[in-house]
């Protein structure tokens, strides 16, 4: 017996890895290195023909449009981010710290239900509520307020992302705040820190990986989601997801739309590496 | 005299059906090193938690300063405690743990930093101030949460069991940092335990706790040597005891028949009436050993079951031919000249003073 771990590789190990790495390679790798080729390739009468040219990226980077939908969707996604966090942070504090450990169980188990109808289903439920004869506008109508137009507008797109978000980040909140060590919050009340101010001075410190976690999930699923902006957005001002779709489908521009979806993974990229490294960041004097 | 900086006023605390502090009435004098101790589960912490305001009591009133505390919610309370996992902020550095109490006080940020450097300095960890809690060992955790407390200044310094979680040699060391620390200040210390050897090296005065009441309160010597109860006797340890039916009482003396034998004991204070049960304790170190029948006096012959050696000492058990177990403590070098083995026997003999009748409850 003198096998060496490091040098002999472990085949028994191996054999299990393959399928996950062949995977991997034939429907990820494999398909983000045609979509790189394909933003190369030209369209001649309707039909693509390969071709090694840098038109689309010249013409998708100086247009305009192309630079309106960026930044609006950068800019929407990160509201959605900001709402989410905002909105489900009460509930996750109250869930981690209040509820009993039954009810923090007991909630976290609805908080998957939502995932198990289809989101599309979810969002044109959302039609009924916030049509101008829908079941917002006739409550507020007996107050005397409204009607208020909700479909078709920011507003509406929010609402379909909060709908796509908002269970997952009460729930990646909830957890990272139950696992705070409650010495911890203890010890900063008996050093004369008022609970409000507990939230800025030890909680947020504390769970500061988990909510940014819980912040670039949210930022990614509003980015790439495309059924909000559409159906309740109504795709007035179009985000990059809408923008692909428009791309194919005015004249088979799939190398241009390949272009954009590049453009959004090289974002999205960017964003969660820093992201992340936010997160496990240590303050000066960590070594 | 010194006055009670803290009064217990007949305090229980309940959790729904659990009675986890049944009544406690006693008083913390200004300036004293208090230890309470008791197996876990006595309500040793619970007391300590309901000083700092972590909980509040169910029934009675807990007076500081002949303030009632009950209703002061715990950041407004000036009662820093010292935590059994040391609970220090991972995200700060020591120096701004230490600040972190001060800057919750309003401190301008340069008195902050004086005191701050003030405390490391005097803890000698001055040269760590920049570092994280994570990169600091054991001991230096532990002088970064004292100092943290102790930058308050209170009247009052509360500790949970802070050494439970150090190497034997360190807590040696931080015992003795705290004891200097208390006489130099002159703060009183509030110090919960389940370590007799903790309690006893440090405290002016020690409460033992059980079930949630008090067993006794008093010196450790008054406690060791003169245990008020079975319960305390039983905890502290390293002694006899031996329980019996009371023979005759005779003035300042007592005959007390046990199966062991018949023994004369000092009545002291308590009540002893003939016919009566009644208890004793002997502590384990004031038993001499002979291989010699003693002439007279209080004896058993007992056969060597096991040998204990802690440094210098020896701890012997032994059992007498009814299955009593004896424990008798000596110093190594006088337990040689016997050589001894177990299975041996060899006579145990006392002097009636060194008994104690213990208080029946």
């Amino acid at each position: 017996m003198s096998s060496n771990p490091e040098q002999r590789p472990n085949l028994y190990a191996l054999t299990w890895r393959l399928p996950i790495i062949f995977w991997q390679l034939i429907f990820f790798v494999g398909p983000v290195l045609f979509m790189v080729a394909m933003s190369f390739f030209l369209v001649k009468n309707y039909r693509m023909t390969e071709a090694f040219e840098f038109v689309n990226w010249s013409r998708m980077l100086t247009r305009g449009f192309f630079w309106d939908s960026y930044w609006y969707t950068i800019g929407i996604a990160t509201l959605s981010t900001v709402c989410a966090m905002c909105i489900a942070f009460p509930a996750a504090f109250a869930l981690a710290f209040r509820a009993s450990e039954s009810t923090r169980r007991w909630a976290i188990f609805l908080l998957i239900i939502p995932f198990f109808t289809s989101y599309l289903v979810r969002t044109f439920s959302w039609f009924v509520i916030l049509s101008e004869s829908g079941v917002v506008n006739a409550m507020l109508g007996y107050v005397g307020l409204g009607p208020y137009t909700m479909l078709n507008t920011n507003f509406g797109t929010l609402v379909g992302y909060m709908t796509l978000t908002l269970p997952l980040v009460v729930i990646l909140q909830t957890v990272t705040m139950a696992n705070i060590d409650k010495n911890l919050i203890e010890a900063a009340r008996n050093l004369g820190c008022s609970p409000l101010r507990t939230i800025w001075q030890v909680i947020i410190p504390l769970s500061k990986t988990g909510l940014i976690i819980a912040a670039i999930f949210c930022f990614i699923l509003s980015f790439g989601d495309f059924v909000a902006p559409f159906y309740l957005g109504g795709s007035q001002e179009p985000t990059l997801p809408i923008l692909i779709l428009d791309t194919t489908k005015s004249g088979q521009q799939w190398p241009r739309a390949a272009v954009v979806a590049i453009m959004m993974m090289v974002t999205l990229f960017a964003i969660a590496f820093t992201g992340i490294a936010l997160a496990y960041r240590k303050g000066k004097g960590a070594k | 005299m010194t006055k009670p900086l803290v009064v217990f006023d007949k305090v229980q605390k309940h959790f729904g059906n659990f009675v986890a502090v049944k009544e406690l009435d006693f008083e913390i004098r200004e300036g004293e090193f208090l230890a309470i101790m008791g197996p876990s589960g006595c309500g040793k912490t619970t007391t300590l938690r309901m000083l700092a305001g972590l909980e509040a009591p169910s029934i009675g009133e807990i007076r500081l300063n002949g303030q009632v505390m009950n209703d002061v919610a715990p950041h407004e309370r000036d009662t820093p405690l010292v935590w059994q996992s040391l609970a220090l902020f991972p995200f700060l550095t020591a120096r701004e743990n230490v600040e972190f109490g001060l800057k919750m006080r309003g401190v301008d940020k340069a008195e902050r930093k004086e005191r701050a450097f003030k405390w490391l300095d005097k803890m000698g960890i001055l040269e760590f101030e920049n570092r994280h809690i994570s990169t600091l060992s054991g001991g230096q955790k532990q002088r970064v949460a004292l100092a943290r407390s102790l930058v308050m200044e209170p009247q009052i310094l509360l500790l949970d069991e802070p050494l439970s979680a150090l190497d034997a040699h360190l807590v040696i060391r931080m015992q003795a940092v705290l004891t200097d620390l208390q006489r130099e200040l002159g703060i009183t210390f509030v110090y919960v335990t389940h370590s007799q050897s903790e309690a006893f090296a440090m405290a002016d005065r020690v409460i033992i706790m059980g079930k949630g009441e008090i067993g006794q309160i008093g010196t450790p010597k008054e406690i060791y040597r003169a245990p008020a109860n079975q319960f305390v006797a039983e905890f502290v340890g390293r002694n006899n005891i031996l329980a019996g039916k009371v023979k005759s009482v005779d003035g300042g003396t007592a005959r007390i028949t046990t199966p062991s034998g018949e023994f004369t004991v000092p009545t002291n204070e308590v009540n002893l009436v003939e016919d009566h049960n009644a208890s004793f304790v002997i502590s384990a170190d004031l038993v001499h050993i002979a291989t010699e029948e003693p002439d007279g006096g209080n004896k058993a012959y007992c056969k060597l079951i096991s040998e204990e050696f802690v440094g210098s000492m020896v701890t012997l058990f032994l059992e007498d031919a009814q299955g009593h177990e004896f424990k008798v403590q000596m110093q190594e070098r006088e337990l040689s000249k016997f050589d001894l083995h177990s299975g041996d026997e060899i006579w145990l003999s006392w002097d009636t003073q060194s008994a104690h009748v213990l208080n029946e409850s």
